[in-house]
C-alpha cells in the first residue's frame, strides 16, 4: 500500500459533520497582477496607460485587507486621451460591415472561455463575491453576451436598416458591481459598431483584465478603452466632447444629479438606478421555492441589493418560519471558498447595511442583532416596519431583506407600485390567472413569475420609473446606442446662463387686440380638458394672429392649474384607455381620421390662414388622417415571445404604455405634427396631456372638437397659453410619466434638467426642426420606440 | 434502533393546500449541487459517514445464499481495514446501517450476520416489491413472513394506482396496516417517486405515510426507469421537515437528521465508489478494481 498522507482531523469531522474550506486556487490571478508590476493603470487604445504623478489606491483582499495592488487614478487628460482612442476607433469599427464586428466579438468570446479561470478568480478575489456565482453564472452569461451580440451585429444591415450607430458610448459604473455589467452594456454598444470608454471605480481590475484581452485581439485596439478614477470624474467624461450617449449605472441621486448636469450637454443619457428588487409571495404559492427565490434575491451574491418582501397576511407565519430557518443554514465566508453563500463586499456595503438596520431597528422593525464583526454580514430579515417609516422609503440595501404583509392580491399591487423604483420583481403563485394578473400590474421592467433573478442575452433587461428607463439585452438593448440613419447630430445646446429658477415662471400678460376677423365659424374656444372645452382658471386669453399678421383669433390662456386639472382627467382615463385592445384603441383612431376628413374644408382653410397654399392645406389634412389610420393598424403587431436557453416556456417582451405622456407641439405643421405625435401616444395606450403649436393652436383645438364626440373623456388633453410656461409646468409635475418637447434649445435645456425630479424620459429636440411630412421623421420607428415601455414577463413552465 | 413513529390521525387538510412548483425545485437541484463540496479530511469523512447510511442492497432474480454472506461481511467491513487505521477511524464500528434482500433471502442474511458476530439489520423488501400490484392480503402475508424470519425493517412499496387517482384515505389505511403487519419491525415506506406524476403527489405521499406510520420514506426501488433524484429528495425532505413542525417536534432537518437511524442511502454500487475515494484520500492514487475486496 502507498504511503499514507491523511491528517489527523477526518475522526472530529466524522462526529461533527462540519464543512471544511474549498479554496479555489487564485495563483493565477496574483500572477496577472504580477505581469502588471501589481500596479494598474488604465487600457487605452490597445494599450497600458500608465501616466505619472498620479494618485494611486489600494486593491485590497476585502476579507484579508491584503494589499494587492496599487492602483492609478486618472484625471482629465487621461479621460481625454481614452476619448480621442475611442474616437479615432470609431471611424473604422463602425465601417466596417457587421459580419466583421460579429467576427471580433466571437473572437473575444472564445478569449474569455479560454482565460476564464484567470476572470473569475481575480474578479472574486477583488470583489470578495462567492466564486460560484461568478464561475458558473456570470462568466458564462459574458460568454453567450458576446455570441448573441455577435449575431445581432451579422445581421443589422438587414434587421436594424434605417438606424446607424451613436458614436462613442461613456460607460459609467458603480462602487460595487459585477463585471458582468459592463458586459451587458459593451456588447450591444460594440455590436452595433460603438466604441466605448467605461470608467470604473478605483480598484476594479475585472474589467481592465477585460479590455486588455480585448485589445490583445488586434486589429480594433481602440474600441473598449477602460479607465479607472473616482466619482469626481463622472461628469468630466460625461461632457467630454465626443461622447455621444453616456450610460450611467449606479445610485439613484448621482444619476438625477448627472441627469441635471447634463441637461443641454450634447451626450445623451440613459440611466440605470438602483439594486432593490421585489418578491410577492401570495398564499398560494410553493412557500418553500419563494424562500430560495428570497436566497436567490439577496443571500446569494447573485442580485446586487436588498429585497422588499410582501407576503400574504394567510401564510405569513408560515414563510417567515420557513425563511428564518433557511436564513441559519446560510455560510458567509470568503468568496473564494466554493462552499459558502455570501462572500463579504467591503467595509462600506457593511456601513451602508448597519445604519439602515439600526435606524429600522430605531423606527421600530425587528431585525435580530446587529452584528459589528467585520467582513461578513450576515443574511438580514427585518419585519414589523411601519409603511410610514423613513426606512420603509428609502432603498434596502443588501444584503437585508424586508418583508411586509399583504391581505388581497389588488392590495400587494397598491403596495408594489407604491414606490418610486422600477427594477425587477417577482411573483410566486401557482394559481395562473392570479399570477398573470399580478404579473401584468406592477409597474417594473422584469417580472419572473415563480423564479427570481433569470437572466438571458436574448431578453431585454431594464426599469422604469425612478429606476432609469435605459435597457440592455435583447432588441431593446441595442436600439441604447442606436438612431436614426440621416438624423442631424444631436449637438450641444447649452446656455450657461439658463436660469432654472426663472425659465417661463411667469407668464408674459396679454391684452386684447380686438376684434376677430374672419370666415365664420368662430373658432372653437377654451382648454380642451377632460372631454370638454373649459374656460382657463386665468380667464385670460392670448391672440392669434394669422400669416399676414391680422388676428385670427383668441385661445385661452392656460396655467400652472389647469395643467394639474388636465394631468388628473389624464390619469382617470389612463386605466380604461390602457385596459383597451389594440383593435378597439386603432377602431377610435381610425374614426377620429374620418371626422377630420369630414372636416377638411375648414382645417385646409384654418391652414390657408396661416400661410399654406391650398393644396398643401388639403395634403397636410389628409396626411395627418392618414397617420391616425397608420398607427391604428400598427399597434397591432406589438410586443413578442421569447424563447430563452435552459428556460421551459415563454419569455413575453411587453410593450406597454407609458402612463401619462406630456407633448409640446411643434411651432411649425400645426396640423400635421399635433396628429403625428398624438396618433402613436394614443395607439399605444397612452393618455396625453399636449400643449399645441404655439404660432397657431386652432388647429389642434378643431380637432379636439371631433375628440369630444369620437373619444372618452381625458384621453387627450389640450391646454394652450404661454409655451415656457406650460412646459414648465409640465417638465417639473412628478405625476407625468414621460415628456416629449419639440421647441427651441433653452426649453429642451430646461425639460432635461427638470426631469431629473422623477426621472421621466424625455425627448427634446434642441431648437432642431423635423420633417413632419416625411415618413422616417413623422412616423418612423423611432415614435415607436419611444411612445412605450418594454416589460419582461418570464413564464417558466413545467409540472 | 429508534423508537418508531406513531403517526397521527388521517389529516387531509395537510395536504389540501400544498402545491409544489416544479421547475423552481428543479433550479433548486440545480444550485444545491454546485453550493456544497467538501474536500481533503472532510470529504473522507463526509463519505464514511455516508457509507454508515447505506442499506447494502441485493435484489436480483440469482441472489443464493453464497452472495448474500458476502454482501453481509462486506456490510461489517465496508472499508478496508488498512484505510480507517490510515484515518484512525478503525474503532468508530463503521458498518452500513443495514443489508437489505428479497423476503426469500432473509434467513441467509439473519444466518450470515449472526455467524460473523454483528447486529446489523436486515431489511426485507415487501409487500409486492417493486410495483406493489398484487392483493393486499398477501402483500400484508408477506410482510409477515419477512418479520418472522428475522427481519428487522421492512421495505414496502405503495400501491401507486392510490396516489395518481387520489384515494388518500385508501392510501393511508393500507400503509397502517403495514405498520400493523410489521409489529416491532421498522417500516420503510417506499413512494415509487418516479411513478407519481408530480412532485406536488411525491409531497402528498409523503405526508400520507408519514402520518400512516413509517418509520422512513424512501424515494424509489431502483427499478423504476426513473429513481432517486435530487428534486424528488427537495421535495420528500420538505415534507418530513413539515411533518415534525405539524407534529411538535422540534427538531429540523439539519445535522442531527444525519444519523444511520434516521437517514438511509438505498444502493449497491455506491460504497465500493465510496472505498475508491476514501483509498484515493488515503493513499494520493486511484486504486484499481481489484484493490478493493468485492461484496
Amino acid at each position: 500500500m502507498a504511503a499514507t498522507r491523511a491528517g489527523p482531523r477526518a475522526r472530529e469531522i466524522f462526529t461533527s459533520l462540519e464543512y471544511g474550506p474549498v479554496p479555489e486556487s487564485h495563483a493565477c490571478a496574483l500572477a496577472w497582477l504580477d505581469t502588471q508590476d501589481r500596479c494598474l493603470g488604465h487600457y487605452v487604445n490597445g494599450k497600458w496607460l500608465k501616466p505619472e504623478h498620479r494618485n494611486s489606491v489600494p486593491c485590497q483582499d476585502p476579507i484579508t485587507g491584503e494589499n494587492l495592488a496599487s492602483c492609478l487614478q486618472a484625471q482629465a487628460e487621461d479621460v481625454a486621451a481614452a476619448v480621442e482612442a475611442a474616437r479615432m476607433a470609431f471611424k473604422g469599427w463602425s465601417a466596417h460591415p457587421g459580419v466583421v464586428r460579429a467576427q471580433h466579438l466571437t473572437r473575444l468570446a472564445e478569449v474569455i472561455q479560454k482565460h476564464q479561470r484567470l476572470l473569475w478568480t481575480l474578479e472574486s478575489l477583488v470583489t470578495g463575491r462567492a466564486v460560484r456565482e461568478v464561475r458558473d453564472g456570470d462568466v458564462q452569461l459574458a460568454q453567450q453576451l458576446l455570441h448573441y451580440h455577435a449575431i445581432q451585429a451579422s445581421t443589422q444591415e438587414e434587421a436594424l436598416a434605417g438606424w446607424e450607430p451613436m458614436g462613442v458610448i461613456g460607460l459609467i459604473l458603480p462602487p460595487t458591481f459585477s463585471f458582468l455589467e459592463m458586459m451587458w452594456r459593451i456588447c450591444p454598444a460594440l455590436a452595433v459598431g460603438c466604441t466605448v470608454v467605461a470608467l470604473v471605480p478605483p480598484a476594479s481590475p475585472a474589467p481592465l483584465l477585460l479590455a486588455q484581452l480585448a485589445g490583445e485581439l488586434g486589429p480594433f485596439p481602440g474600441i473598449l478603452n477602460v479607465l479607472s478614477g473616482p466619482a469626481s470624474l463622472v461628469p468630466i467624461l460625461a461632457s467630454q466632447p465626443g461622447i455621444r450617449k453616456v450610460a450611467f449605472c449606479g445610485a439613484p441621486e448621482e444619476g438625477r444629479a448627472l441627469r441635471r448636469s447634463l441637461a443641454g450637454e450634447c451626450a445623451e443619457l440613459g440611466l440605470a438606478l438602483g439594486t432593490e428588487s421585489l418578491l410577492l409571495l401570495t398564499d398560494t404559492a410553493d412557500v418553500d421555492s419563494a424562500v430560495e427565490g428570497v436566497v436567490d434575491a439577496a443571500w446569494s451574491d447573485r442580485g446586487p441589493g436588498g429585497l422588499r418582501l410582501l407576503i400574504q397576511e394567510s401564510v405569513w407565519d408560515e414563510a417567515m418560519r420557513r425563511l428564518q430557518e433557511r436564513m441559519g443554514r446560510l455560510r458567509s465566508g470568503r468568496g473564494l471558498d466554493g462552499a459558502v453563500d455570501m462572500g463579504a463586499r467591503g467595509a462600506a456595503a457593511c456601513d451602508l447595511v448597519q445604519r439602515f438596520v439600526r435606524e429600522a431597528q430605531s423606527q421600530g422593525a425587528q431585525a435580530g442583532d446587529v452584528p459589528s464583526e467585520r467582513p461578513f454580514y450576515p443574511p438580514t430579515l427585518v419585519s414589523n416596519l411601519p409603511p410610514a417609516s423613513p426606512c420603509a422609503q428609502v432603498e434596502v440595501p443588501w444584503p437585508v431583506v424586508v418583508a411586509s404583509p399583504f391581505r388581497t392580491a389588488k392590495e400587494a399591487l397598491l403596495v408594489a407600485n407604491g414606490t418610486p423604483r422600477g427594477g425587477s420583481a417577482s411573483v410566486w403563485s401557482e394559481r395562473l390567472g392570479q399570477a398573470l394578473e399580478l404579473g401584468y400590474g406592477l409597474q417594473v421592467g422584469t417580472v419572473w413569475i415563480n423564479a427570481h433573478g433569470l437572466r438571458d442575452p436574448s431578453v431585454p433587461t431594464g426599469g422604469c420609473k425612478e429606476s432609469g428607463c435605459s435597457w440592455h439585452g435583447g432588441p431593446d438593448g441595442l436600439y441604447e446606442y442606436l438612431r436614426p440613419s440621416g438624423t442631424p447630430a444631436r449637438l450641444s445646446c447649452l446656455s450657461k446662463n439658463l436660469n432654472y429658477d426663472t425659465f417661463g415662471l411667469a407668464v408674459p400678460s396679454t391684452l386684447p387686440a380686438g376684434p376677430e376677423i374672419g370666415p365664420s365659424p368662430a373658432p372653437p374656444y377654451g382648454l380642451f380638458v377632460g372631454g370638454r372645452f373649459q374656460a382657463p382658471g386665468a380667464r385670460s386669453s392670448r391672440p392669434i394672429r394669422d400669416s399676414s399678421g391680422n388676428l385670427h383669433g383668441y385661445v385661452a390662456e392656460g396655467g400652472a392649474k389647469d395643467i394639474r386639472g388636465a394631468v388628473e382627467a389624464a390619469h382617470q382615463a389612463f386605466p380604461g384607455w390602457a385596459g383597451q385592445s389594440p383593435g378597439a384603441r386603432a377602431a377610435l383612431l381610425w374614426a377620429l381620421a374620418a371626422a377630420l376628413e369630414r372636416r377638411k374644408s375648414t382645417l385646409a382653410s384654418r391652414l390657408e390662414r396661416q400661410g399654406a397654399e391650398l393644396k398643401a392645406a388639403e395634403a397636410e389634412v389628409e396626411l395627418s388622417a392618414r397617420r391616425l389610420r397608420a398607427w391604428g393598424a400598427r399597434v397591432q403587431a406589438q410586443g413578442h415571445t421569447l424563447q430563452v436557453a435552459g428556460l421551459r416556456g415563454p419569455v413575453l417582451r411587453l410593450r406597454e404604455p407609458l402612463g401619462v405622456l406630456a407633448v409640446v407641439c411643434p411651432d411649425e405643421w400645426p396640423l400635421l405634427a399635433f396628429v403625428s405625435l398624438l396618433a402613436p401616444a394614443l395607439a399605444y395606450g397612452n393618455t396625453v396631456v399636449m400643449v399645441p403649436s404655439a404660432a397657431c393652436p386652432l388647429l389642434a383645438l378643431e380637432v379636439c372638437q371631433d375628440m369630444a364626440t369620437v373619444f372618452p373623456a381625458g384621453l387627450a388633453n389640450v391646454v394652450t397659453g404661454d409655451r415656457d410656461h406650460l412646459t414648465r409646468c409640465l417638465a417639473l409635475h412628478q405625476d407625468v410619466q414621460a415628456m416629449w418637447y419639440f421647441g427651441s434649445a433653452q426649453g429642451s435645456q430646461f425639460v432635461e434638467w427638470a426631469s431629473a425630479g422623477n426621472l421621466k424620459p424625455v425627448w427634446a429636440s434642441r431648437g432642431c426642426p423635423r420633417a413632419w411630412d416625411q415618413e422616417a421623421e413623422g412616423a418612423g420607428p423611432e415614435l415607436g420606440l419611444r411612445v412605450a415601455r418594454t416589460k419582461a414577463l418570464w413564464l417558466p413552465m413545467g409540472d | 434502533m429508534s423508537a418508531h413513529n406513531r403517526g397521527t390521525e388521517l389529516d387531509l387538510s395537510w395536504i389540501s393546500k400544498i402545491q409544489v412548483n416544479h421547475p423552481a425545485v428543479l433550479r433548486r437541484a440545480e444550485q444545491i449541487q454546485a453550493r456544497r463540496t467538501v474536500k481533503k479530511e472532510w470529504q473522507a469523512a463526509w463519505l464514511l459517514k455516508a457509507v454508515t447510511f447505506i442499506d447494502l442492497t441485493t435484489l436480483s432474480g440469482d441472489d443464493t445464499s453464497s452472495n448474500i454472506q458476502r454482501l453481509c461481511y462486506k456490510a461489517k467491513y465496508p472499508i478496508r481495514e488498512d484505510l480507517l487505521k490510515a484515518l484512525n477511524m478503525h474503532d468508530k464500528g463503521i458498518t452500513t446501517a443495514a443489508v437489505c434482500v428479497y423476503p426469500a433471502r432473509v434467513c441467509d442474511a439473519v444466518k450470515a450476520l449472526k455467524a460473523a458476530g454483528c447486529n446489523i439489520p436486515v431489511a426485507s423488501v415487501a409487500a409486492g416489491f417493486p410495483a406493489g400490484q398484487t392483493h393486499l392480503k398477501t402483500r400484508l402475508e408477506e410482510i409477515r413472513l419477512a418479520v418472522e424470519d428475522g427481519a428487522t425493517e421492512i421495505d414496502v412499496v405503495i400501491n401507486r394506482s392510490l396516489v395518481l387517482t387520489g384515494q388518500w384515505e385508501a392510501l393511508y389505511d393500507e400503509i397502517r396496516q403495514f405498520r400493523k403487519a410489521c409489529g416491532e419491525a421498522h417500516l420503510k415506506t417506499i413512494l415509487a417517486t418516479g411513478e407519481l406524476g408530480t412532485l406536488t403527489n411525491v409531497y402528498k405521499a409523503s405526508m400520507i405515510a408519514m402520518m400512516a406510520g413509517s418509520d422512513f420514506i424512501k424515494t424509489s426501488t431502483g427499478k423504476e426507469t426513473v429513481n432517486a433524484t435530487f428534486p424528488v429528495a427537495i421535495v420528500m425532505l420538505r415534507a418530513i421537515r413539515d411533518f415534525f413542525w405539524k407534529t411538535g417536534n422540534k427538531e429540523e432537518l439539519g445535522d442531527e437528521w444525519l444519523k444511520p437511524e434516521l437517514f438511509r442511502i438505498g444502493a449497491s454500487t455506491l460504497l465500493s465508489d465510496i472505498e475508491r475515494q476514501i483509498y484515493h484520500h488515503v493513499t494520493g492514487r486511484y486504486a484499481a478494481y481489484h484493490d478493493l475486496p468485492m461484496s
